[in-house]
């Protein structure tokens, strides 16, 4: 007998949120320093690219591929972070821009390796391999009381959820360590972080790195579960929503940019019942937040309050 | 200020309720002796953002062949329609909502052939019939025994128009020009360049331009420069117009051939004059002399007032095959109604005579049409 409840459907949109959050995880890190960064969805591409071509033209193992991608992505990003670090506020923004632009161009023009527009079809989706190797281990999700169409989502719903919790547990400590600490000096004073004897350059490049990696990850992650991507999934739109989910959440805290790309995943499948408003009601929403909330839904503020309400009520 | 985050966490409770409800559940309605097939079937198209314009067409031939069918009573359609916008991811989790939470017998849609590539492979893995409209590249029925389309696919419509303009034209030296940004646009350069090496022409020049583009200026002065006996050209309607009124403007009088992308009444809206001689191939022509095609332009025309594009046309097609097959089956049942679907042969509809090839691609000539006189008119 199936688990009825388990609809495919909620594990979809569950996925894409995991993917979201580590976008608003990569946008986080970056911002954390200060530096704002628009070149995510290139290296989220990055990611992907590699990761689809390693699996489908060479054959690799997914996790290999995957971790690939987020390694080859990362790397990119001390090629980019370096000479971006003359640059702040607005222009690194347009910098950054563009290169996710050149990386989208070079996806386009490379037909080759990328097979240009059309995209790289038929990559392994992480769930139906998972099933494929299993069904030759002799287990059927039947036996689990699984339909298997139940079982591929589940399965890529939690390995992102694995995923995605070890990403955010991660940088949550990395907050109280020296280079959080770091991060969060030069984003309030690059000048006194410097006079302080921090090595500014190091920690801002470290910075961006990361973000691109977890960019490159998500991009991976993003062509695993798709199974199909083109150069169109990488557009200026998507550098702009990952900003959003970041802006929207709040961007002094990690949780804020995660409840960001967490709401701004739900909104627009939530408001599927209003079809055609759907839309405009989501930039209704935004337009108000900025007016009444500009800092973003959560702020530290806010966490520190949670955090004594909690202290308090416990006796 | 303790209200303040109150507020917000029951603000997430209802957005997470509101995502989590609305999941209902039927199953596929099985029928006694007699009664009609009552079957729901779930649509993906681009009802908001950019390619809302080709998803209203689409919605609108669905609509209107569900009124029909359902008047009629031997079947009854309950149509859901979800929106893709456009995007990949957006399109799959419409998939996976209509296939599990509506429990849909078989799905028509997605819109665009990326959203295909994305959809195709979960709807085949979950056993749920699929039927593209406009998806028009290389490899969608690929995908799965599950996966069809009855949209003309480039590898059909391309060598009708260049076969008959090579022939009246004696064509010989070609330029080739296209948007390679494009999905569709790139795979029709591509069938026009198999297309074009297997008729032995040369190929005097490739030239490539983006979406959006508005100068194209430095493309034509090189293939002018070559003076070649024709120029094929891959692209949408909103670039593919503008480089015609270009193309004439610089003195470059040979004749036009376009892909299915080139193939909409806009063009002679935008290009004008220059728009002459442009030949495209297109399952849909609305001039038809066919009592079939007269009362579905009537009818659609009546409707929503304006007349129905190839899009539009697909649409209604495809429902009217899906009824039929539905009827065939016999019941809603998904895996019957997938090979009522894969037997359909000689549908006579608005497109003309239609069958499903062992491939599940589509089997049909293709109308090849010229723009003389401000219209499009057969070409021979």
């Amino acid at each position: 007998m199936p688990v009825e409840w388990l609809n495919p459907y909620h594990l979809q949109v569950g996925s894409f949120l995991l993917i979201n959050v580590l976008l608003g995880v990569s946008i986080y890190i970056t911002l954390s320093t200060g530096q704002l960064s628009l070149g995510n969805a290139g290296f989220m591409c990055i990611g992907a690219y590699t990761a689809a071509l390693l699996s489908t033209k060479c054959g690799l193992p997914i996790p290999a591929g995957i971790a690939l991608g987020a390694v080859l992505a990362g790397s990119a990003g001390v090629l980019v972070g370096l000479p971006s670090l003359r640059l702040s506020g607005v222009y690194l923004a347009i910098a950054t821009l563009g290169f996710g632009e050149v990386i989208r161009a070079v996806a386009v023009n490379w037909e080759t390796l990328t097979g240009g527009a059309v995209g790289v079809a038929a990559v392994p989706q992480m769930g139906r391999v998972l099933l494929a190797n299993l069904a030759d281990a002799g287990f059927a999700p039947g036996d689990a009381g699984l339909r298997p169409n139940q079982f591929i989502a589940l399965s890529v719903f939690l390995i992102l959820l694995a995923v995605t919790a070890l990403v955010i547990a991660f940088f949550l400590r990395l907050d109280r360590t020296r280079v959080g600490r770091a991060y969060a000096a030069i984003r309030l004073d690059e000048k006194a972080a410097e006079a302080m004897g921090i090595p500014v350059t190091y920690y801002k490049v470290l910075a961006f790195s990361q973000g691109a990696m977890v960019s490159g990850l998500a991009g991976a992650l993003f062509a695993h579960s798709t199974s199909y991507i083109s150069p169109e999934d990488f557009t200026y739109h998507r550098a702009v929503e990952i900003l959003v989910y970041a802006v929207f959440g709040g961007s002094g805290h990690l949780l804020g940019s995660v409840f960001g790309a967490a709401a701004l995943t739900l909104l627009p499948e939530a408001l599927r019942f209003v079809s055609d408003y759907r839309h405009m009601l989501y930039g209704l929403l935004l337009v108000l937040m900025m007016i009444y909330r500009p800092q973003g839904v959560i702020d530290p503020p806010l966490l520190r309050r949670l955090h004594r309400a909690r202290a308090e009520e416990a006796p | 200020m303790k209200r303040k985050h109150q507020a917000i966490a029951a603000l997430t409770c209802a957005l997470f309720a509101l995502v989590f409800l609305g999941a209902r559940k039927a199953g596929p309605a099985s029928k006694p002796k007699g009664e009609p097939v009552r079957a729901k079937i779930g649509v993906i198209s681009i009802i908001t953002g950019a390619g809302a314009g080709y998803g209203e067409a689409i919605t609108n031939g669905f609509r209107l062949a569900r009124d029909e069918v359902n008047a009629k009573g031997e079947v009854l359609i309950d149509l859901k329609v979800e929106d893709s916008t456009g995007k990949a991811e957006q399109a799959l989790s419409a998939a996976q909502k209509l296939i599990n939470s509506e429990r849909v017998a078989a799905i028509l849609g997605p819109t665009l052939s990326t959203e295909m590539k994305v959809v195709g492979p979960e709807a085949n893995a979950s056993g749920v019939p699929i039927m593209g409209t406009s998806t028009t590249a290389k490899g969608i029925t690929q995908i799965g025994k599950y996966v069809f389309r009855n949209s003309l696919p480039e590898s059909l419509a391309i060598p009708a128009s260049i076969g008959m303009a090579v022939k009246k034209y004696n064509l010989k030296k070609v330029a080739l020009l296209y948007g390679n940004d494009d999905v569709f646009t790139k795979s029709g350069f591509d069938t026009m360049k198999e297309v074009s090496e297997r008729l032995r022409l040369s190929i005097l020049t490739v030239q490539e331009f983006q979406k959006g583009q508005s100068d194209y200026r430095a493309q034509l002065t090189r293939i002018a420069s070559l003076s070649p006996d024709g120029v094929f050209c891959s692209a949408l309607y909103e670039e593919g117009a503008v480089i015609l009124s270009q193309a004439r403007k610089m003195g470059i009088t040979v004749p036009f051939v376009g892909g299915n992308g080139f193939n909409s009444p806009k063009v002679i809206e935008i290009a004008r004059d220059a728009s002459e001689g442009l030949i495209v191939a297109t399952p849909w022509f609305a001039e038809r002399d066919d009592p079939k095609v007269k009362s579905f332009v009537a009818k659609y025309e009546k409707a929503y007032g304006k007349k129905p594009d190839q899009f539009a046309a697909q649409a209604y097609d495809a429902l009217h095959i899906m009824a039929n097959a539905l009827k065939a089956a016999g019941s809603a049942d998904r895996e019957k109604l997938r090979d009522a679907l894969a037997a359909t042969k000689n549908h006579m509809g608005v497109l003309g005579k239609f069958s499903f090839d062992a491939d599940r691609d589509v089997v049909m000539d293709p109308n090849v049409l010229i723009i003389q006189g401000g219209r499009f008119r057969p070409f021979r």
